[in-house]
């Protein structure tokens, strides 16, 4: 059975038509030229970016460090920088953005977008090839207030979706046709889905987003070829099972504690363990009724990829009452660290905190502050912090975070952590919250000055945590980023500019106004007829850029 | 801020507020069996205590977006309800259906709420409007006329008349009380609207040029220049930028301005929606 949806796969809806399966065996060169085009694999996946042609799965690679080895737009050329060509989505999410990262394989992108829309793009021309659209309920809960994506997953012919009700899509890439569609959770109750999902050997692994319903979070996997599920984490445990003892003994209680999975994870395949940040605790900002650390919410877990099985976790903020869900891309590096090559996992946290853990332990190694704004005096020795305002005693970072899930990126040889800071003012006031299925419980209101409010990029070393550079931003900013190896850091800020920088200096040297804010995508980049493009979503469009043609 | 909040807390406990609510959904279904939709008008527009129990259902379904005293979050385009009221053509029916239907093409979404707790959520959102057209304008308008063409018209529009630097003042009287306004004639400072805020910018010429900002971006500013000019810079072309200058509206003490004559003004705008 397996061989033969495999098959299928493969042929797509010809294998059931006598008339072109006839054909193949007539013409056995259309069967080699089909073998040909059968699509990335896993290893190819694995090589991440050791083929500049291609981006294969949200970060670039499986590691998280939006780091492309292209040196052709460098610190000497990127001022000429144009845009080649836009493509208008027609799509639009008020309030959010277009937080795509596309995916690019054999000239052509697979880009999905707001609302359920998905594309193939000629990514010469910017030219579609398919357009596909989701029906969606008419009732639906979380989706509804975030009705965003942030890209598809590929292996072979097929490519991965998530949806805003809450289903997993495979998708025929050749014509945007779906193979199989499997719900992830009921959407009713207050669950959707955004992330990008993950695929690894054998596995489409996604979360889900829940955390502002009175839902419960996990990370699951999937079989590419039939849409099975294969396991499932739930990230707030059952009675009994570890981490319950962070939580009332009341499994009502723990089977809505929130705790979504809405961003995606990473991958170090030679430990086989899956990095997947955790979201907030439900409610929001009411904790009374929680009492405890709330594992494994604001957690960053890593999962035995073959089983789902924890491994280890680290909390970065226990007893949560701020909504600084911990879902971030989880950087993974090998870096020397105290004289010592150590492999390990970076997270520029929403509580404003910049972390490294030990990767194979998740033994705490360093937590600093990057916002001015901060929760806490510092994190203790032993990994915990040392709280000063849990908000209700005014001017902690906002809900949306010192930053949030919009990309960073890590750039090994410098050393330097990028990412987007939010400086942020806000109040919070808990209430204690009705649990109605189906509508949001935050548990409370928040007070946020406006007066009060800027963003900025900013290089961090990672052995200190300290600020090597910054580039401010009027406004709190939610734009995403991407090095290279040719010196150069790409970020887009909230009023819709595109921005390169200098990598070691942070001086500005190129930038270009989008026309609407750039939201939570960082920009990808790849090679194109020996030509490197670098692109960005922002609003309902997707532009990329170029050095001119000689 | 905090006084808001404890307004907040004080005014109605949690406990009692979620009473009333309860209270307030069975007396609706009671009087009001299934024709609620129908209603032109709010049916519990008589009602006190449904604004109070539409505040709890707003602090619980609507504050992320709207903020937890209406008043919207910029940064995500969501609008101040407390001035919703003033816009042409709007009505309790209106926002009824805007809370129900949700606003196409906007982040705003439908609400499968029972209409009794929508229109629970339409007497709270009446009772935050920011208003002043209850109050009782005392001025003699005619006289107004004659001062706001002195005083105001250079910066202020009110109908066809008046310049552009400052806000426009017609309906102001709807959006703004009589207090506030009066305020902000007497100390312009105390509160500058986004789009107003004043800067002074100094090129690379030397030439200092002050207006109000329209908007900013890391590399460029757009203002209205003191003359109403649109202009832009790139930051690159200016030696400053100096924010903390007194806001471009005079300062109006009694000598030059007296009550009597500003309640002439008032009643004048009032007269001029």
């Amino acid at each position: 059975m397996k061989q033969k949806r495999k098959l299928q796969l493969i042929l797509g809806e010809m294998f059931n038509k006598p008339f072109f399966a006839a054909f193949l065996f007539i013409f056995p060169a259309m069967v080699a030229v089909a073998q040909d085009d059968s699509g990335p694999n896993y290893g190819d996946i694995l090589q991440g970016f050791s083929d500049p042609s291609r981006w294969l799965t949200y970060s670039g690679d499986y590691s998280g460090k939006r780091h492309s080895p292209l040196t052709q737009i460098n610190t000497e050329n990127v001022a000429s920088l144009s845009p080649v060509w836009t493509f208008q989505t027609g799509t639009t999410t008020r309030g959010r953005g277009f937080e795509t990262t596309p995916l690019v394989d054999d000239g052509v992108l697979y880009v999905t977008g707001s609302n359920n829309y998905a594309w193939a793009i000629d990514a010469r021309t910017g030219r579609r090839f398919w357009q596909y659209r989701r029906n969606l309920p008419e009732d639906l809960t979380y989706g509804a207030s975030a009705p965003v994506n942030r890209g598809f997953g590929m292996l072979g012919n097929s490519l991965f979706m998530v949806t805003l009700d809450a289903h997993l899509l495979a998708f025929d890439r050749r014509n945007g046709d779906i193979l199989w569609d499997v719900e992830l959770a009921d959407y009713r109750v207050g669950y959707a889905a955004t992330g990008a999902p993950l695929v690894i050997d054998g596995m489409v692994i996604t979360g889900v987003s829940g955390g502002e319903y009175a839902t419960r979070g996990f990370i699951d996997a999937y079989d590419p070829v039939t849409g099975e599920r294969l396991w499932r984490f739930n990230t707030i445990p059952g009675p009994g099972e570890p981490g319950s003892e962070t939580w009332p003994n009341d499994p009502e209680i723990l089977a809505r504690g929130g705790g979504g999975t809405w961003m995606n994870g990473s991958y170090d395949p030679e430990l086989n363990l899956i990095y997947w940040g955790v979201g907030n605790p439900n409610p929001d900002y009411y904790g009374d009724s929680r009492p405890g650390d709330n594992l494994y919410s604001n957690s960053l877990v890593a999962l035995d990829a073959d089983t789902g099985e924890l491994q280890w976790h680290y909390q970065f903020t226990p007893h949560d009452l701020n909504d600084w869900d911990s879902n971030h891309m989880p950087v993974l590096a090998d870096i020397e660290w105290q004289g010592q090559q150590r492999r390990v996992v970076m997270v520029g946290n929403r509580n404003g905190f910049f972390y490294v853990l030990d990767r194979v332990s998740g033994e705490f190694l360093l937590g600093k502050p990057f916002t001015g704004t901060t929760w806490a005096r510092e994190i203790g020795a032993d990994g915990r912090p040392i709280v000063l305002n849990d908000g209700s005693k005014g001017c902690v970072p906002d809900p949306w975070g010192s930053t949030n899930f919009m990309p960073p990126s890590f750039y090994p040889e410098l050393g330097l952590f990028y990412l987007t800071a939010r400086e942020t003012c806000a109040t919070f006031v808990p209430e204690e919250p009705s649990l109605v299925p189906g509508q949001a419980s935050f548990g409370g209101v928040i007070f946020i000055d406006p007066e009060q409010g800027s963003g900025a990029l900013r290089a961090l070393d990672v052995q200190t945590g300290e600020l090597r550079w910054e580039f401010t931003y009027p406004s709190p900013t939610f734009g995403g980023v991407l090095t290279t190896a040719a010196g150069l850091v790409f970020a887009g800020d909230h009023e819709g500019n595109f921005m390169a920088f200098d990598a070691v200096s942070g001086e500005n040297l190129w930038h270009y106004q989008t026309g609407s804010r750039i939201w939570g995508a960082g920009a990808m980049t790849h090679l194109l007829d020996g030509r490197q493009y670098v692109l960005i979503p922002s609003g309902t469009t997707l532009t990329a850029f170029a050095l001119p043609e000689r | 801020m905090s006084q808001e909040t404890k307004h907040h807390r004080g005014l109605f406990g949690q406990a009692s507020a979620i009473l009333v609510y309860t209270a307030l959904c069975h007396l609706a279904t009671a009087i009001f069996p299934q024709a609620v939709l129908a209603q032109q008008t709010n049916p519990l527009a008589s009602d006190p205590r449904a604004a109070a129990a539409g505040g709890v259902i707003f602090r619980a379904q609507c504050a992320t977006c709207h903020g937890a005293d209406a008043k919207g979050i910029s940064s995500i385009d969501a609008p101040d309800l407390t001035l919703m009221w003033t816009q042409p053509g709007m009505s309790e029916n209106r926002v009824f259906s805007r809370i129900q239907g949700g606003v196409p093409g906007s982040i705003m979404p439908s609400h499968d709420f029972p209409d009794t707790e929508i229109w629970m959520l339409v007497s709270y959102l009446r009772s935050v409007a920011v208003s002043g057209a209850t109050e009782e304008f005392r001025g003699n308008a005619e006289n107004g006329a004659g001062l706001f063409a002195d005083f105001c018209a250079d910066c202020h529009r009110v109908g066809r008349e008046g310049g552009s630097l400052g806000p426009n003042l017609g309906r102001i009287t709807l959006r703004r009380t009589q207090a506030a306004l009066r305020s902000s004639v007497r100390d312009p400072n105390s509160t500058v609207g986004r789009g107003y805020k004043p800067i002074s910018l100094t090129t690379v010429g030397g030439d200092t040029v002050l207006g109000v900002i329209k908007s900013e971006d890391a590399f460029s500013i757009q203002i209205l220049d003191s003359d109403q000019r649109l202009r832009a810079f790139l930051k690159s072309e200016l030696i400053s930028l100096d924010r903390a200058i007194a806001s471009l509206m005079p300062a109006f003490i009694e000598r030059q301005l007296s009550e009597t004559q500003l309640d002439d003004i008032l009643n004048y705008l009032h007269q001029q929606q």
